[in-house]
């Protein structure tokens, strides 16, 4: 057990993958069962296909015998060359039914895990992504979803050469028992090569992967400082750093393959010799009438077939990578979603809606946000939400279309606990316009409409021109049909188009959340205005930076340690030379805010 | 076409390894040695030794046999220094120009882009080297199997060997032509896989904005239809290689019965001993069937493969910007920037971030740019800095069109530092001197010291200490300081720091500002917190494209937005803008 265990690991770093944790090894022993489980005929098709396979292969040496004698000592020629024919003609068939059935069966089975993969993620949302970030997500659902597809042929596969290597000696003990025995004197010997060959292969080799990551990580370090390196003109020395562990991975490289040679000939060696001593031992039973010709020809296949036993290690080692990719896959599965939908949904209360978090907290990455906070916000009313970065002004804003559930605490709209409410209803509630926007959809037309995909080119104006995006639209090569890679946006373009995506939502309570802080000043008065008559009748909460902006509001929530510490009027806050503080000196002149709270909660940055 | 262009990127790269190519063809042809004479010898054994009564005669044949075997053996061993001495120079030569390539075109770029994808080219060098081994391992050997096993028989049975390679040539021709399908499928199979990372990236990165829109029916649909189309185009591929199976037994199974068939009337009329049929049957069974099948399965795998990768790398390598060579003319003696009549814009129909931007910094000015985010403060670096020459108008460093200054002058006079802080694997003290490599011990202490990196060095284990890459332990403040400090010691006489303290604490800014606007020449700050542009003599403005320059105090009264960033925008001002 504790060998085989040592085995394993020595052929997970051979194979260049990580030895998998408990968690990760169950789940992908666990969703490998579950994929041959799910399509049981196609998996009793191969079956039934590999055993046809293994019966052809085992079968077409004494079929050839049985010609060879027929020639040689007369008898039956066409019954013999009969039987051979069938069996070549059923071994083609059944090797090209099985690759199309096990590719059918694989790129099906892929389709449907990648299919639930991404439905699981969109499920989990957005605190699933502080556990599965989107890189990440992205490989799962790209390279190891791919895994499990490989499983049941490869399963199939090393049973059959298995069955092969069984069925091969039992020709040879059929044939003369001494055939048998002599070649399995032989069979220590091979299997001491193939351990040692691993074994002695397995360092050098996680040495070449190591160095061969340097490099990689060395050229990411460069790429992400290129414009250092571009302002200071060191691209060629910096060329030079990257190579830098290029000989030693030349050098490395050499070791695998002298390594790989000592194994591969002494190997090259041993199935020839196992032949010449199987032949001797049957030419000895051929003088003396015991066996045909057309048997010991039969016996040296047998051998061959029998010693692609070894074989199996390969397909051992593919087996765990295939597990890992299985895991990583069953991991997203095994996840369950923070935000659930309610069992027993209530409609959303008519508008105009009142809300109201009630000793909401919540903590993040340990770090407490919002510390039994209260706040109630009339209906029809606008609440700007003023604070300094990182007192979880966007962590507040995204309980209430439930983006992030408090971990303690109520929230309400209209009186209706939005926990309670069913999920899509209380989305086409609550709207959101972020800082940094997501690109969704082919086009512009596509990135305006995305909540609303039946949403007429009319209704897209109508929202882009209220946004004060539609006179840069038109501007675009093919306006609204310009595709989003081919329109280049700049910040402030960015949040127009977001605005005018919340604005078409047409919901009565609308967040804004540091929507409008890439607009030069001119612009965002225009965009306030336009809003001042979209937001007219609607609940919306505005988390602002400028003081513009928290005055345009009818009051302002000023957060400041997880609580709000204020709730008044902008005019009537600004006399307090802590709350002007807020807006001054701490807040930074421009760009992204770079602080912890931020930085571990994907819902403030896009 | 597309082909084309792969094959060429391997001839270029494999070219100086052709000596190397020529001694492993060579030690092939040892290596094939025995499967040559498996044959001849064991129908030897049989018909003089063991079917004639002579069993001594037959264990020396086999005898024989082995020792060839033993020969062949040395053929193997001597195969793999020269597979080393193929592919290893060929991994460096790739990895070197994929280096070269991406960084250049990593430089040439404005905006940063993939920068995870194009380092992930190496890893596709990496999956050349291993199909190349995999085509010069087994596909060779295979190949020189088979044509030995056909020269072996051809030897051994004339007319059987006649009557068998039509077959083989059928099989092969027939899976060349499978080939050209098989590459096109796959083809197709990887750029569909891509596709859905192409789908599914802006879902998974914008979830908070599916989610928000009440969309993830529609996202998993669009992800939904790029993976379905991926497995279409996989079960292509799967009904075109399922060829692959009936080609084989026509090139190496047909044959065997072929000559089973013929060998009656070869007994009869050719004198064809029993013994020559057996070894006919070994060459075709034990030699050419498994080479064959190999061949076909294994060595289409590999070569539709490595097509697809190396045609991929040749995308990344091709190109190679030759830059403009300096024009003659002595450089600037003074190192004013001026500004006149400057634009810019991402494209001719974006909304330009920079407009009729003219401007005069003397030498020694303390500059400080503020604006709102995604206003186009760092595209106005670039363009101070010379790294982006502006669409319109024109900029001069003492005088010059700075179109025409000398690129290595230009470089060592403007340093600009961005804020993502470059730092990389090696010593501290590299890292530190990677601008002024000259520096003296006194020079490095007294700039670790006013900048504020003392306590670092001290944290690391001194100017020694070596960095891994990636920078490691460093704190994203720590490595804005390794770089202010790099550019402190630098001979630029023009410093731009483009939001270069933002990971620092105010006083740690404070401090670091405090010793660039000490030291001798230009200091422009592109401001992250307002504090910054409080420090500095003059203020650019930049509200959406229009600028405004002053000073603080003219700023405050004439600018709203500069009023509003400072703070001290009073409430009438508010009240009227309501």
């Amino acid at each position: 057990m504790k060998a085989g265990g040592r085995l394993v690991r020595a052929l997970s770093e051979f194979a260049g993958s990580d030895v998998p944790n408990d968690e990760l090894r169950v789940s992908g022993n666990r969703l490998l069962k579950q994929s041959v489980r799910q399509a049981p005929l196609t998996a009793a098709a191969l079956l039934l296909l590999s055993l046809g396979g293994v019966a052809t292969t085992v079968l077409l040496p004494g079929a050839l015998a049985g010609a060879i004698d027929a020639v040689t000592r007369g008898g039956n020629l066409t019954h013999a060359l009969g039987t051979l024919a069938v069996l070549i003609a059923a071994g083609a068939t059944i090797s090209a039914l099985d690759g199309l059935v096990g590719a059918y069966y694989g790129s099906s089975l892929t389709a449907s895990l990648r299919h639930r993969l991404i439905r699981r993620a969109l499920l989990l949302g957005v605190p699933g992504q502080q556990r599965f970030p989107p890189g990440d997500l992205l490989a799962r659902l790209t390279a190891n979803a791919g895994a499990p597809a490989g499983f049941l042929p490869l399963l199939l596969s090393a049973a059959s050469t298995f069955l092969i290597a069984i069925g091969a000696l039992a020709g040879l003990t059929l044939t003369d028992w001494r055939l048998a025995v002599a070649f399995a004197l032989g069979v220590p010997p091979a299997v001491a090569l193939v351990r040692v060959f691993v074994a002695k292969v397995s360092e050098p080799f996680v040495r070449y992967q190591e160095l061969l990551a340097a490099v990689v990580t060395r050229l990411f370090d460069a790429l992400r400082g290129a414009r250092t390196i571009r302002a200071a003109g060191t691209s060629q020395q910096e060329i030079k750093r990257i190579l830098q562990p290029l000989p030693a991975l030349h050098a490395t490289g050499r070791g695998v393959w002298l390594a790989q040679g000592q194994a591969s000939w002494r190997l090259g060696l041993l199935v020839p010799i196992l032949q010449v001593v199987v032949l001797s031992v049957g030419g000895f039973a051929l003088t003396r009438g015991e066996i045909t010709a057309g048997q010991l020809v039969a016996a040296g296949s047998y051998v061959a077939m029998a010693l692609n036993a070894l074989t199996l290690v390969d397909a051992l080692i593919s087996f765990l990578g295939m597990r890992v990719g299985a895991g990583r896959v069953g991991e997203v599965f095994d996840a369950s979603p923070a935000v659930c939908p309610p069992p027993h949904p209530l409609p959303v209360p008519p508008s105009p809606l009142r809300l109201e978090l009630r000793q909401v907290s919540v903590h993040l990455a340990g770090r407490t946000i919002l510390d039994r906070l209260d706040l109630v916000v009339p209906p029809a009313t606008s609440l700007a939400i003023v604070g300094r970065s990182g007192t979880g002004k966007s962590v507040l804003v995204s309980l209430l279309g439930r983006l992030l559930d408090p971990d303690e605490g109520e929230v309400l709209l209209g009186g209706v606990a939005v926990s309670r409410i069913e999920l899509p209803a209380l989305r086409r509630a609550v709207t959101y316009a972020f800082e940094r926007p997501a690109l969704l959809g082919a086009t512009v037309h596509d990135m305006i409409s995305y909540g609303r995909p039946e949403a007429s080119r009319e209704e897209v104006v109508a929202a882009a021109v209220a946004a004060q995006a539609d006179r840069f639209i038109r501007l675009l090569p093919e306006g609204y049909d310009t595709p989003l890679v081919r329109a280049p946006l700049s910040g402030g373009e960015l949040q127009r188009l977001g605005l005018a995506r919340a604005i078409l939502m047409d919901t009565p309570v609308v967040v804004l959340d540091d929507a409008t802080s890439s607009l030069d000043t001119a612009t965002e008065v225009k965009v306030a205005q336009a809003l001042d008559r979209v937001l007219t009748g609607r609940t919306s909460l505005i988390v602002a930076h400028r003081r513009a902006t928290a005055g345009r509001a009818d009051l302002v929530a000023w957060l400041e340690a997880g609580r709000i510490r204020a709730l008044a009027p902008h005019c009537v806050l600004w006399s307090d030379p802590a709350y002007r503080a807020v807006f001054a000196a701490e807040e930074p002149a421009g760009s992204s805010e770079h602080s912890a709270g931020q930085a571990a909660l994907p819902v403030g940055n896009a | 076409m597309s082909r084309r262009v792969g094959a060429r990127l391997l001839h270029q790269h494999l070219h100086p390894q052709y000596p190397a190519l020529l001694r492993l063809a060579g030690w092939s042809a040892v290596e094939a040695v025995p499967a040559f004479f498996s044959g001849l010898l064991v129908a030897q054994a049989l018909d003089q030794g063991f079917l004639a009564g002579r069993p001594a005669v037959g264990f020396t044949w086999l005898a024989a046999l082995g020792l060839l075997w033993v020969a062949g053996a040395l053929g193997t061993r001597m195969v793999f220094p020269w597979l080393a001495a193929t592919v290893e120079p060929l991994r460096d030569s790739l990895v070197s120009a994929v280096v070269r390539a991406s960084l250049t075109r990593a430089l040439r770029e404005d905006r940063q882009t993939g920068g995870a994808s194009v380092a992930q080219a190496t890893v596709q060098v990496e999956t050349v080297r291993t199909l190349v081994s995999g085509l010069l391992r087994t596909a060779r050997q295979m190949l020189s199997t088979s044509v030995a096993a056909i020269g072996g028989l051809s030897v051994l049975a004339p007319l059987l060997a006649a009557a068998v390679v039509p077959f083989v040539v059928l099989a092969l021709a027939g899976f060349v032509l499978l080939l050209r399908v098989l590459v096109r499928r796959y083809r197709a199979v990887l750029h569909y896989g891509e596709q859905i990372g192409v789908a599914a990236t802006p879902v998974v990165e914008g979830m908070r904005d599916v989610v928000a829109c009440a969309a993830e029916a529609r996202a998993a649909q669009e992800v939904g239809a790029a993976i379905d189309t991926e497995a279409a185009a996989l079960r292509s591929y799967a009904r075109a290689s399922a060829l692959q199976g009936p080609l084989t037994a026509v090139g190496a199974q047909l044959p065997v019965l072929a000559a089973l068939a013929a060998a009656p009337w070869l007994l009869t009329h050719q004198h064809l001993s029993v013994g020559q049929i057996a070894g006919s049957v070994i060459y075709l069974f034990g030699g050419l069937q498994p080479a064959i099948q190999t061949l076909i399965n294994a060595g289409g795998m590999l070569t539709v493969n490595l097509g697809v990768v190396l045609t991929r790398l040749a995308e990344v390598c091709a190109e190679r910007p030759q830059l403009p060579a300096a024009p003659p003319g002595s450089p600037p003696d003074r190192f004013d920037l001026t500004a006149t009549g400057v634009s810019f814009a991402y494209s001719a129909h974006a909304e330009p971030l920079v407009r009729e931007l003219s401007l005069h910094i003397p030498a020694g000015t303390h500059l400080a740019v503020v604006g709102p985010s995604g206003v186009g403060k760092s595209t106005l670096a670039n363009l101070l800095a010379g790294l982006t020459p502006p669409q319109h108008g024109r900029l001069s460093l003492g005088g010059r069109a700075m179109d025409g200054i000398d690129e290595t002058f230009l470089r060592r006079a403007i340093a600009l530092i961005p804020q993502e802080a470059y730092v990389f694997a090696g010593r501290v003290r590299d890292n530190l001197v990677y601008l002024h490599p000259q520096a003296t011990q006194a020079e490095l202490d007294h700039a670790v010291g006013v900048v504020g990196l003392g306590e670092t060095i001290t944290r690391l284990g001194g100017y020694d200490a070596e960095l891994p890459p990636g920078g490691g332990s460093l704190s994203p403040g720590e490595r804005q300081l390794i770089a202010l400090v790099r550019v402190y010691l630098s001979p630029a006489k023009i410093v731009i720091l483009d939001e270069a303290t933002c990971h620092l604490d105010p006083v740690a800014e404070a401090r670091a500002e405090n010793a660039f606007a000490d030291r001798c020449g230009t200091l422009i700050v592109i401001a992250h917190r307002i504090s910054s542009a409080m420090r500095a003599e003059r203020i650019l403005v930049m509200d959406g494209s229009d600028v405004a320059v002053g000073d603080h105090a003219s700023l405050l009264a004439g600018n709203n937005l500069y009023a509003e960033l400072v703070g001290y925008w009073d409430r009438s001002a508010a009240a009227r803008s309501r």
